[in-house]
């Protein structure tokens, strides 16, 4: 599957995922006109790639300054997603960054994190840019 | 006890998860339908309470933000206040309005110039203490923006003691109306003068403070001139200059206007000619007019007679100005028009009317 390159916007983030070697990025600021449009082609794909796989090393990063309700939402799903393909017997680390004052991100993560039993959860602090 | 927003939800599930773990929950497919609504409900019920968290955190953020906004906004109002007291409110406002850009940009217009100065400022002032000068100086200043800014004046710049107010731009009532305003403005300013010196005179300050006033209208070049660093809103140009040269050539306490000037006022001002003087720049020699009162203004209600708006009379008497002689005369010759006035009337009268009453009427 060719890879999946969206530069960030003022209200979208940055997506860089590489279904080859199974690593996925999610960076920047969330708050779309429309989640479904802009999230619901990018996980059609994810699913549809990673529901395949066994056996695999896959590493989910999330870089993200900001996300409104509904990229919540979307979040809350991907890390169900990526919870059962662990459970499915691949190595999933999801790695949750925040910078390093960024305490609201740093709380989002523990939370978003709490569900994980199978897929590793990495939360960690950036340097401020 | 806690208050717990979700207390209800959260009593439902434990209730239902209460009953499957006592296998009180149906039986067959009825039972593993009620599990997978369980799940379903208890992934639903913890989805809703981290959105409501994310919310609740989205909107502290806001708030924060707007907050910070706020203050920001203060500072921002509070510093450019104080900017604004570098400039003219009327470009200030102009400015801050969107309605002008702080660019290099003149434009060609008919305006009405004031010039004041007080006579001897610097030999008057030094003797005194700096404190008493700035005191006396600032003072003298603010009332003259304060008459300035009430009768429509843009103030150019002060230069000492010597202050420069356009009419005409970025605000116009018309080139009639804005030299008006203009002499109003300067004789309003004389006036206060008398206040002020009174004033001062209580205060200790024995000073003889006068002022001259000059005003000319004429077409100037108006706008921002300067660089792209620094830019200054004035006026330029050759009528710039007469009315400068007006005002150094008017009595203290006077006020002189141009020609052109009195042109568009003489129908609310009283103004003498004086001697033509010969202005740098201007080719012919240039007829001062020195102002002696306004027609319609309540403080000369005692001075002026004046009837020139019905086609066919015109009587104009400035009472302060004649003599007892002169005043004498002029009831001389106001009687004889009225003796003249009625008997035309009455032989008017008397022609087209049959009723003899009426004529006896007027002839008494």
């Amino acid at each position: 599957m060719e890879k999946i390159t969206i530069h960030a916007t003022e209200r979208s983030p940055a997506i860089d995922f590489d279904f080859a070697s199974n690593t996925y990025l999610i960076k920047g600021e969330s708050y779309p006109e429309d989640v479904t449009e802009f999230f619901g082609p990018i996980m059609e794909k994810l699913d549809g790639h990673l529901r395949g796989q066994s056996g695999e090393n896959i590493s989910f990063v999330f870089e993200l300054i900001y996300f409104n309700s509904s990229t919540a939402k979307v979040l809350m799903g991907l890390f169900d997603m990526l919870e059962e393909v662990a459970d499915e017997g691949n190595e999933v680390a999801v790695t949750w960054c925040y910078e390093e004052d960024d305490d609201n991100m740093q709380e989002l993560g523990e939370e978003f994190g709490e569900d994980l039993v199978q897929a590793t959860f990495i939360l960690k602090e950036l340097p401020l840019e | 006890m806690s208050y717990e927003i979700f207390k209800k939800e959260q009593d439902a599930l434990e209730q239902a998860k209460a009953l499957v773990d006592a296998g009180e929950h149906g039986d067959g497919e009825a039972a593993k339908h009620f599990e997978a609504l369980l799940n379903a409900y208890e992934k639903l019920f913890k989805t809703t309470r981290r959105l409501v968290r994310v919310s609740d955190r989205n909107e502290a953020e806001l708030n924060k933000a707007t907050k910070a906004l706020d203050e920001k906004n203060l500072m921002l109002e509070g510093l450019s206040g104080k900017l604004g007291k570098y400039l003219s409110p009327q470009i200030y406002e102009a400015i801050f309005a969107g309605v002008s850009d702080a660019d290099v940009r003149t434009e060609r217009k008919k305006l009405t110039v004031f010039f004041s100065d007080i006579k001897n400022f610097t030999a008057t002032t030094e003797e005194m203490e700096p404190e008493d000068m700035t005191f006396i100086l600032n003072d003298y200043l603010t009332k003259m923006t304060e008459i300035a800014l009430e009768h429509g004046g843009t103030i150019d710049k002060y230069i000492g003691d010597a202050i420069m107010v356009f009419f005409g731009d970025p605000d116009t009532k018309g080139v009639k109306e804005d030299a008006a305003a203009a002499v109003r403005m300067a004789i309003a300013m004389q006036r206060r003068m008398v206040d002020l010196r009174a004033k001062w005179s209580d205060m200790g300050f024995k000073l003889p403070f006068h002022i001259r006033c000059g005003i000319n209208t004429g077409y100037c070049n108006v706008g921002n001139f300067g660089s792209e660093q620094r830019i200054d809103y004035t006026i330029i140009g050759g009528q710039v200059n007469l009315a400068a040269r007006l005002e150094s050539i008017c009595e203290p306490d006077g006020v002189t206007l141009s020609h052109e000037t009195y042109t568009h006022v003489r129908d609310a001002i009283d103004a003498t000619p004086l001697d033509p003087i010969q202005v740098k720049g201007i080719r012919d020699p240039v007829t001062p007019y020195s102002v002696e009162g306004i027609f319609d203004d309540w403080n000369e209600t005692e001075r002026y007679i004046r009837r020139d708006d019905v086609p066919g009379l015109r009587i104009w008497v400035d009472l302060l100005r004649l003599s007892d002689d002169q005043r004498r005369d002029a009831v001389h010759e106001l009687e004889e028009a009225t003796k003249l006035s009625k008997n035309v009337l009455i032989k008017s009268l008397c022609s087209s009317s049959k009723d003899l009453a009426v004529c006896s009427f007027y002839l008494y």
